[in-house]
C-alpha cells in the first residue's frame, strides 16, 4: 500500500506542475480563442530569468522567483502588445502562425545568451533530505513545488471570480462583441491575459529548473509536453488544466509503477496519457470541462 | 591621349596581379574541411563546445605553422540537430571541395551513410553508434562506441560486483543512439558475460522517477548503466537521491551504484545534477580536465590562447572537438610527408594505415588513436571516471572491453 501511495503523491507533484504549466494556454486561449505555441519558451525565459537574479545578481531566490514573474508578466505583455495585438480580427489561422514565428525568435534569442546551450542548476536552498512520511518520500523541492502551484492556483481562482478584471476577461471570453458593447477594452483584456500567463509560465520555469536542472531542449519542450493536458482538461477551463494535469500525472505514475518492466512492457508512461486523451477525446470532444458551445440556426 | 594613358595603367595593374598569383600559390594551399552539427536545438550543450575545440585547434595549426605555409580551412555550420539541414550542408561543402568531413548526430550519420560512400569523403562523427560504420567504408568512429562503451562498464560491474550475478538495469535515450548497445549487452550476455538484465527503461522526459526507482528496488536491481545524455540522468540521479538509493561507494549492499557512457557524464551533469551527481560512474576515451596530466595541461593552454571561458575549457566536448581536428591534422600532415596531394582518396589511405607503429597519440584521450580497413573506431581504451567531491576522478587503469571483440 505504501507504494500505491508513493504513487499517488509523485502523481499530484508531477500533475501539479503540468497544471500550472496548462493554466497560461487556458488563460491566453480563454480570452482571445489563440493557441500560444510559444508558450514553452516563456516557461524557459521564467527560469532563465530567475537563475540570472539568483546567480549574477545575487538576489535571494525567494525574490528572484518572484520578480521572474514580475519580468515575464511584462514580457509576455509586450510580446502581445507587439505581434499580437494587431491580429485582432485576423483569421485565426494567422495568429497562431505568429505564435509559431514567436517560438522560433524566443529560441533565437535564448540561444544567443550565455544560457542556450548550457546545463545550469539552481544554487541548493532547501534542504536536500527528503521528508519521509510512512515510508512516503517527497523532497522539498517538489513540496515547494505544489505548494506553490496551488497557491497560484487558489489566486488565480478567486482573481476570475470576484475581481473587476477577472470578471471582464470571463466576459471578454463569453462574447467580445457583448463584452465591447457595455464598455470592456477588448485589446486590454487581450494583453493582461498574455501577461498572466507569462506569470504562470516563469511561476512553471523557476519551479521546473529546480527540479530537473536548467537545460533549454528539456525547459521548452515542456510547453509541448504539457498540451495533451490542455487538451484534456479543455482549452477554455481553468478547472479542467488542474483536473487534467493530476490525472495525467497520476497516469504516468501507475503506469510507470505497475505497467513499465512488466509483462514485457516498457515506455507505457509516456504513452498511456495519450491513449486515455484519445479515448475521453471520443466522448468528450471538448475535454473533460472543455465549454461545448451550441449554435442555433 | 587620357583614355591610353588609363589603358596602360590597367595592362599594369593586369601584369601585377598575374604577377602576384604564383607568388601566392606559393605561400601555402589551403585544405578544405567542414564540420556540421547542432551549435543551436536540441544537444547543443555538447555540440557548442565541441565545435569550439574544433575550431581552435584549426586556428592553432594555422597559427603555428604546422603545416608549414599550408592552412586548414574549416568551415562549421550550424544544422540545429536536423538531419536535413546536414544534409544541405553537407551537398554545400562538397561544391566547396572539402577533402575531409566532420559530422556530429547519430541520426545524420545514419541518414547520409550512403552519401559519404558515395563520394568516398572520409568522415568522423560525434556520434559513437556502432551501426554508423556497420557497412561502410568512409565512417570512422573517434573512439570506442557506445556499445563498447556500455559493455565496458558492464564487465566493471562483474569485475568489481560482490556475490553472484550482479542484476543491472539500462536507461536508455528512445534512438538508435540509445537502443543499439542495449542488443549488444544482451549478446555480450550470450557470449558468457555475467550479469543479469533486468530491466531496460527508454526515458521520456520525466520530472519524476520515483515509480521508476521503486520498482528497480522490488527487482533488486544493484546497478543502473545509462545510455543517453545528460538531462535525463540527472534528473533520475536527483530522484533516486531524494529517495535514499544512491550507493555511497561501489555496489553497496541495498543501494543502486549508476554508472553513464559518454553523453551521460562530464561537467554538465554536474552542472545540472548537482550533489546528486556524487558516486556517479562514466567512462569515455576522452581525458578530463580535473585529472592533472599533458593532456589537461594542453587543453586548457589551447582554450586560454582563444579565450574561451571556463565552462568551455573544462568540457570533455571541447576534448572532442580537438581530437578529431587532431586526427584530420595528422592524416593531412602524413600525406604531406609522403609528398602526396592532399585530396579524400589520400586522406582516406591515411587514415586506414594509422595502426601499430603509424598510431596516432593526440593526448586528448587515454588511449592510441588506431584505423585500418577492418577497424574504424579510433580509440579502444577506455577510462572509468567517477564523481568525488564535485570533480570526476579516473578510477583505476585505462581498459579495453573483452566482450566488445567476442560479439564483433
Amino acid at each position: 500500500m505504501t507504494y500505491f501511495f508513493q504513487l499517488v503523491v509523485s502523481g499530484i507533484v508531477v500533475g501539479s506542475i503540468y497544471a500550472l504549466a496548462a493554466i497560461g494556454f487556458v488563460l491566453i486561449y480563454k480570452s482571445s480563442r489563440v493557441l500560444n505555441l510559444a508558450h514553452g519558451q516563456l516557461i524557459a525565459a521564467g527560469a532563465y530569468i530567475t537563475y540570472t537574479l539568483t546567480v549574477y545578481c545575487h538576489i535571494p531566490i525567494y525574490i528572484s522567483f518572484v520578480l521572474s514573474m514580475i519580468l515575464t508578466f511584462f514580457l509576455a505583455m509586450s510580446v502581445e502588445r507587439i505581434f499580437l495585438r494587431r491580429l485582432i480580427g485576423e483569421p485565426i489561422i494567422s495568429v497562431i502562425m505568429v505564435t509559431i514565428g514567436l517560438m522560433s525568435i524566443i529560441d533565437g534569442v535564448i540561444y544567443l545568451t550565455p544560457f542556450g546551450s548550457e546545463n545550469l542548476s539552481f544554487p541548493s536552498f532547501l534542504p536536500s533530505q527528503p521528508i519521509v512520511f510512512q515510508g512516503i518520500y517527497i523532497s522539498y523541492t517538489q513540496l515547494a513545488g505544489v505548494l506553490i502551484t496551488f497557491l497560484l492556483i487558489g489566486v488565480f481562482s478567486w482573481f476570475f471570480r470576484k475581481s473587476t478584471v477577472g470578471i471582464s476577461m470571463r466576459a471578454v471570453s463569453d462574447d467580445q462583441m457583448a463584452s465591447m458593447s457595455i464598455g470592456i477594452s477588448v485589446p486590454r483584456v487581450f494583453g493582461l491575459a498574455w501577461a498572466t500567463a507569462g506569470l504562470t509560465a516563469a511561476a512553471a520555469g523557476g519551479i521546473l529548473g529546480n527540479i530537473v536542472g536548467l537545460n533549454f531542449d528539456t525547459l521548452h519542450a515542456f510547453g509541448i509536453i504539457v498540451f495533451p493536458v490542455v487538451i484534456l482538461g479543455g482549452l477554455d477551463s481553468l478547472p479542467g488544466a488542474v483536473a487534467a494535469g493530476i490525472i495525467m500525472g497520476l497516469i504516468q505514475q501507475f503506469a510507470s509503477g505497475y505497467l513499465d518492466g512488466n509483462w514485457g512492457l516498457s515506455g507505457t508512461a509516456s504513452l498511456l496519457p495519450y491513449i486515455v486523451l484519445l479515448v475521453i477525446l471520443l466522448f468528450k470532444p471538448h475535454g473533460l470541462f472543455g465549454t461545448h458551445e451550441i449554435e442555433r440556426v | 591621349m587620357k583614355t591610353k594613358k588609363i589603358s596602360i595603367w590597367l595592362v599594369v595593374a593586369a601584369a601585377a596581379l598575374m604577377l602576384a598569383a604564383p607568388g601566392s600559390s606559393m605561400a601555402g594551399e589551403v585544405y578544405k574541411t567542414a564540420l556540421s552539427l547542432a551549435i543551436t536545438g536540441p544537444t547543443s550543450d555538447a555540440g557548442n563546445p565541441y565545435s569550439k575545440g574544433a575550431e581552435d585547434y584549426f586556428r592553432y595549426v594555422n597559427d603555428m605553422n604546422l603545416l608549414g605555409d599550408d592552412t586548414i580551412e574549416c568551415t562549421i555550420r550550424d544544422d540545429k540537430y536536423e538531419t536535413a539541414i546536414t544534409k544541405r550542408n553537407f551537398e554545400e561543402f562538397l561544391d566547396m571541395g572539402i577533402v575531409f568531413y566532420l559530422n556530429y548526430s547519430t541520426g545524420s550519420t545514419l541518414a547520409l551513410k550512403r552519401d559519404f560512400d558515395e563520394v568516398k569523403m572520409p568522415t568522423l562523427p560525434a556520434s559513437f553508434h556502432a551501426g554508423n560504420i556497420e557497412g561502410s567504408d568512409y565512417i570512422f568512429l573517434p573512439i570506442a562506441s557506445y556499445s563498447a562503451q556500455n559493455i565496458g562498464l558492464a564487465e566493471y560491474v562483474v569485475d568489481h560486483h560482490e556475490g553472484g550475478t550482479p542484476k543491472v538495469a539500462m536507461y536508455v535515450h528512445p534512438s538508435a543512439f540509445g537502443r543499439e548497445p542495449v542488443k549488444d549487452i544482451e549478446k555480450a550476455i550470450e557470449a558468457g558475460l555475467d550479469i543479469e538484465l533486468v530491466e531496460t527503461v527508454e526515458h521520456g522526459q520525466d520530472l519524476d522517477v520515483t515509480a521508476m526507482i521503486q520498482r528497480w528496488r522490488s527487482k533488486g536491481v544493484e546497478y543502473v548503466i545509462s545510455q543517453t545524455v545528460q538531462s535525463p540522468v540527472a534528473t533520475m540521479l536527483k530522484g533516486a537521491g531524494n529517495l535514499g538509493q544512491v550507493a555511497e561507494s561501489f555496489g553497496e549492499e541495498g543501494k543502486m551504484t549508476f554508472l553513464g557512457a559518454h553523453y551521460t557524464g562530464g561537467n554538465d551533469l554536474i552542472a545540472l545534477a548537482g550533489d546528486a551527481a556524487e558516486n556517479f560512474y562514466w567512462t569515455t576515451s576522452y581525458i578530463v580536465t580535473s585529472e592533472p596530466g599533458a593532456g589537461a595541461e594542453a587543453q586548457l593552454e589551447l582554450a586560454q590562447r582563444y579565450g574561451r571561458d571556463e565552462k568551455t575549457s573544462n568540457s570533455h566536448n571541447y576534448a572532442n572537438g580537438i581530437m578529431v581536428a587532431q586526427v584530420t591534422t595528422e592524416v593531412i600532415r602524413r600525406a604531406k610527408a609522403r609528398g602526396n596531394e592532399i585530396n579524400k582518396e589520400n586522406l582516406y589511405q591515411e587514415l586506414l594505415e594509422m595502426n601499430g607503429m603509424n598510431a596516432f597519440y593526440p593526448v586528448t584521450t587515454v588511449g592510441p588513436v588506431t584505423y585500418s580497413k577492418d577497424d574504424h573506431q579510433g580509440v579502444d581504451t577506455l577510462q572509468l571516471y567517477v564523481v568525488r567531491d564535485g570533480a570526476f576522478r579516473a578510477e583505476g587503469k585505462p581498459f579495453i572491453s573483452e566482450y566488445a571483440e567476442k560479439i564483433k
